[in-house]
């Protein structure tokens, strides 16, 4: 086996099944798209923009947005090798999901306390997958952020680099799902 | 003893009398005539390929002569090619054209033509129907219609997907819970025929049959008014 | 049964119980045999190897096994259905309706789909020189997840509580308001573990055939075997995504209170939708790889390179993407209007054009060649007559004002037995015995494989070709029940003869794989069957990384024509790395978390999804600081650094 190529084709490997997986990802959000746009607005029960606060979305969105930025902090200290970019980078994007998740457990427990739950209807219904899902891959990605903080001192470089790299393509497609969910699930029902 | 007799006459029946292709309605005609066409240009088809089939294996099989042999390479033939890509799609277009005509035909759209039309409610259940005449009256497990009228039926079902036919008068229409879907017919031979649920529909589908007698006009007005 | 026991009337399921009794006997037995054989270290060998002909074997060994249990409820199926007002056993009404939702959904998901990416495990990546599938540890992880849906819906059945709303799971039949009880969440758990294996093994596929071939074979110059893994492990990845989500609506429904395909608030047709757009596809993921190997065997038992390669290739791509524009095909019936009806008609017909390219293609693979007629080859035989049969009532059932009257008919299930049968299963059989040397350096019987084919394709066809006059003569599809007046009594009597034929070849295949390993006879060769492809280049069985030497490819069937002008292939050193094979349980852990999570699904105990779930999550953590790959990179890290 030639060593000088290894970590390089075995990342092209990885990085071609991942975009395909990714892909796999897309479509399913698709289709939740597709029940969402069905099953919205309700036949009965409250009007989605009644149940949406505006400021809700845009802080969030602020956070999670923002968050694919400060990646880049980490991106760029993976091509330069610098470990303490790498740390600020990783520390502050955690930071950043942490609190987009909070502002989304607070809208689901909200919704939930004032009895619009997944019962109640099929927008309900769809909204709860739909939003639940992608949060539950944001939830997914800060564990994935706690490995990779404690891998960094474990691991080769080149495998903790590309593990590490694996992970920013996650976490943008993660983003552009929200940007999706924004502009498909929230903006219609919200001006 | 008796249903033993019966093997040989069912056996007789069964060859030559299937209920799809032994239409009472003009829907069902449309049907089985399309039934006939498509049989008839795929019966082409097969008869090609098996024609082929046979001389390629039987002239080609290895022998104590050919053994050793080594075929010559041989990587296509275009006008091959083009013909058995050009003729298939001749073939399809004269099924698609009378398909696309007798799909538009049999399918209830919008107004009825027939002022005099005949409305029944249909209503599936597990594991019953429910057809309601435009009086009000309802029956069960046989269905009454007149000879030579047109029939719109408007079907709904309480719970399930169940699926509405009348092989000898139409073909299926799913009967959808909160949907009303339709169907028309006319039957044009008075005669009584089977009638069954389609779509499996939970523990007693294959129970869930009615029957359904076709009537003069005239006998119709009275079985109505009486009932 | 029904038993008066003080007074109080009990119902026992005797089925259940009997399988029962036949396992508490056998399986001990089993066990019992496999250790005096010292099986045990062979067995988990296979267990935790990611080797890939290894992992196929565990597919195809599995499917095998689920093709035999699937297999006897076809013969009770057609023990109940031999004449009518029949009372077979306990299998009327719901049990009848158990028993034939599960053959459907076994067959398609845990016998069809995997036997054949079992297949393609084993000979995809020795056909195009790389020495193992892309991500080899991914590769168990989807052979697992494979044999643990198989086996949760495997289990229903023991728990009498199999699922019975068919396996197209129709709602609202589905939803627990029509079907309440644990039946049908085994059939959602089941279907979205072994789903989510499928997934991963298209994603391996795809890269392993476009990143790992061998120098110089470009895709042009690839078998089309590979060619059909690589279409069909794309609309993999476009159908079961959609199949996932229409599951987990469904469970929504089912055990969260949610409307999605309820009559009142949703639309029941929603479920159609989604069920078809994957379930179409589906049906070319099983018949594009049995056309591939059928191209293969056709090939090289007439001595002759395939005919039309380019139209071939073409047709496969066509076939894919036509297929995934059909779905509503199967809804003719629910008034989707004439429109619609008419455009999902002629989409449909316009398969059958491609699809007949390949079979004048194979056709005229055969003219001018030198056939041989060896068990493979017979089966690649029998394929094509059979398989144009199912076409052409395809095209017949294309036609949407006459599909009304055969819809849910015996006409449709003898249509699909014809397809799945004629391409898949027989597709399946000609590439087990065509590449059985190359899993276990051993021939099978050609005797015996000429009588298990003979007996099979005899049987089918008296099982399947009276279904059609069944369906024409107004008996509907999934009931368990007829009456003489309906007068299919003879179609169904024939059929039910014919099923036990077939079932009777399936011994035939014990017996052969039995007496073919109690002999202890030399290896079978490398090249047995006088081959023209890379697989028969290595040693049988193939050793693990085969291609350290990589073979340079310069045209089409490198091996016939390296040995018609009686040279070794051209070798290179290799030319990039190899994925890294490692000996691992860690699948087999991640195995057992998602068991104990389906089952706390399935019953709605929340302990249990809580216990589950994060055993399958701290799974991805142990892997995480496991990665088969780090003593490699530290390797590279202090080569690059002297």
């Amino acid at each position: 086996m030639s060593s000088k190529t290894m970590s390089k084709d075995l990342y092209g490997d990885k990085r071609m099944g991942f975009f395909i997986y990714l892909f796999v990802e897309a479509i399913m959000f698709s289709t939740l798209f597709a029940t969402y746009i069905i099953y919205t607005p309700p036949q009965m029960g409250l009007y989605p923009g009644e149940l949406f606060k505006l400021h809700t979305v845009v802080l969030a969105s602020v956070f999670l947005l923002s968050s694919s930025g400060t990646l880049m902090i980490a991106e760029k200290g993976l091509d330069r090798k610098n470990a303490r970019m790498i740390l600020t980078g990783l520390l502050i994007t955690f930071t950043f999901g942490a609190t987009f998740m909070y502002f989304e457990v607070d809208e689901f427990y909200k919704f939930i306390s004032e009895g619009h739950t997944v019962a109640k209807n099929n927008f309900l219904a769809s909204y709860f997958v739909l939003v639940g899902l992608h949060a539950s891959h944001v939830l997914f990605g800060l564990g994935w952020m706690i490995v990779l903080l404690i891998q960094r001192k474990l691991l080769p470089f080149n495998l903790f680099a590309e593990k590490h790299r694996i992970f920013n393509y996650y976490w943008h497609f993660v983003d552009i799902i929200w940007v999706l969910i924004v502009i498909i699930v929230y903006t219609p029902y919200l001006f | 003893m008796k249903k033993l007799a019966m093997i040989p006459i069912l056996l007789i029946l069964s060859g030559c009398n299937l209920r799809v292709l032994d239409p009472k309605s003009q829907t069902a005609s449309d049907q089985a005539f399309l039934i006939y066409l498509s049989f008839g240009i795929m019966m082409f088809v097969v008869l090609v390929v098996a024609l082929l089939f046979i001389t390629f294996t039987v002239k080609y099989r290895e022998t104590e002569k050919n053994r050793h042999d080594i075929p010559k390479h041989e990587e296509g033939n275009r006008t091959l090619e083009i013909i058995w890509t050009v003729f298939p799609i001749i073939l399809l277009i004269g099924l698609a054209v009378p398909t696309v005509m007798i799909t538009y035909d049999v399918s209830y759209i919008g107004a009825s033509s027939d002022d005099n039309a005949l409305h029944v409610n249909v209503t599936g259940e597990q594991f019953r129907w429910t057809f309601e005449y435009e009086n009000g009256e309802k029956t069960h497990k046989t269905l009454v219609l007149p000879k030579d009228r047109e029939v719109i039926f408007h079907l709904t079902s309480k719970d399930v997907i169940h699926s509405f036919w009348v092989p000898k008068l139409a073909g299926k229409i799913d009967v959808l819970p909160g949907e009303e879907t339709r169907l028309k017919v006319t039957p044009e031979e008075t005669g009584t025929y089977q009638g069954k649920c389609a779509e499996y529909c939970g523990t007693l589908h294959a129970d869930m049959r009615f029957e359904t007698k076709v009537i003069k006009q005239a006998e119709f007005q009275t079985w109505l008014s009486k009932k | 049964m029904e038993i008066n026991l003080f007074g109080k009337l009990i119902l026992l399921p005797t089925d259940v119980i009997a399988a029962w009794v036949l396992m508490i006997i056998t399986g001990p037995l089993v066990l019992y045999w496999l250790t005096k054989k010292r099986a045990w270290p062979v067995i988990w060998d296979y267990a935790t190897s990611t080797h890939h002909r290894k992992i196929g074997t565990v597919y195809i060994i599995f499917s095998i096994l689920f093709f035999f249990r699937a297999g006897v409820d076809a013969l009770f199926i057609r023990l109940q259905l031999i004449t009518p007002e029949n009372q077979f056993w306990v299998f009327q009404g719901d049990k009848y309706n158990e028993i034939f939702t599960t053959h459907g959904t076994m067959m398609i998901f845990f016998v069809a789909t995997p036997l054949l990416i079992g297949l393609m495990n084993v000979a995809v990546p020795l056909q195009i020189g790389a020495n193992d599938l892309a991500f080899p540890y991914l590769n168990l992880v989807s052979v697992y997840l494979f044999v643990t849906g198989g086996m949760i819906f495997f289990a229903a059945f023991f728990f009498n509580a199999a699922p019975n709303a068919g396996w197209t799971a129709y709602a609202p039949l589905s939803t627990s308001t029509f079907t309440a009880g644990p039946n049908n969440n085994y059939y959602i758990l089941g279907l979205q573990v072994s789903g989510l294996g499928t997934i991963f093994a298209a994603i391996n596929m795809l890269v392993t055939i476009l990143r790992l071939r061998a120098p110089g074979l470009k895709l042009t110059r690839m078998p089309l075997f590979p060619w059909a893994s690589l279409i069909t492990s794309f609309l993999i990845l476009v159908a079961f995504p959609v199949l996932a989500i229409a599951l987990l609506l469904l469970q929504f429904d089912r055990q969260f209170g949610s409307q999605f395909f309820m009559g009142e608030l949703g639309h029941p047709v929603y479920w159609q939708h989604l069920f078809w757009i994957f379930g179409h596809p589906e049906v070319y993921i099983l018949a594009l790889p049995a056309f591939g190997i059928f191209s293969d065997i056709i090939s090289a038992f007439s001595r002759k390179n395939v005919f039309g390669y380019t139209s071939m290739v073409a047709a496969l791509a066509l076939i894919g993407l036509l297929g995934l524009m059909v779905w509503a095909h199967h809804m003719f019936t629910v008034g989707l209007g004439p429109f619609a009806n008419t455009f999902f008609a002629i989409t449909t017909m316009m398969i059958a054009i491609p699809t007949g390219i390949k079979v004048f293609n194979w056709l005229f693979t055969m003219r001018k060649g030198v056939i041989r007629i060896q068990t493979p080859m017979l089966f690649a035989l029998g394929f094509i007559p059979t398989f144009v049969m199912g076409g052409v009532t395809g095209v017949m059932l294309a036609s949407a004002a006459a599909d009304m009257q055969y819809h849910d008919t015996y006409f449709v299930v003898a249509h699909f037995h014809y397809v799945i049968i004629g391409s898949t299963v027989l597709g399946s059989f000609a590439g087990i015995y065509y590449w059985y040397p190359k899993i276990t350096g051993k021939m099978l019987d050609d005797k015996l494989g000429k009588w298990h084919f003979w007996l099979f394709l005899i049987g089918f066809h008296l099982t399947f070709f009276p279904q059609h006059l069944a369906g024409l003569n107004g008996m509907p599809r999934r009931v368990y029940d007829y009456t003489w007046e309906d007068g299919v009594f003879v179609y169904n009597f024939i059929s039910s003869i014919g099923a036990f034929m077939m079932g009777a070849s399936m011994l035939i295949v014990l017996w052969n794989v039995y007496k073919t390993h109690r002999k202890k006879e030399e290896n079978a060769g490398a090249d047995p069957w006088d081959g023209r492809t890379l697989e028969w280049s290595v040693p049988s069985p193939s050793p693990e990384h085969p291609f350290e030497k990589m073979p340079v490819i310069s045209r089409r069937d490198p091996l016939w024509w390296a040995k018609l002008e009686k040279k070794e292939l051209p070798h290179t050193e290799n030319h990039r790395a190899s994925p890294v094979s490692v000996k691992t349980v860690q699948p087999m852990f991640l195995s057992v978390a998602l068991t104990i999570m389906s089952f706390g699904f399935i019953y709605g105990w929340i302990w249990m999804q809580i216990l589950g779930g994060a055993a399958a999550l701290a799974s991805f953590v142990i892997r995480a600081f496991n990665d088969e790959r780090k003593p490699a990179y530290e390797r590279e890290e202090m080569d690059n650094e002297q």
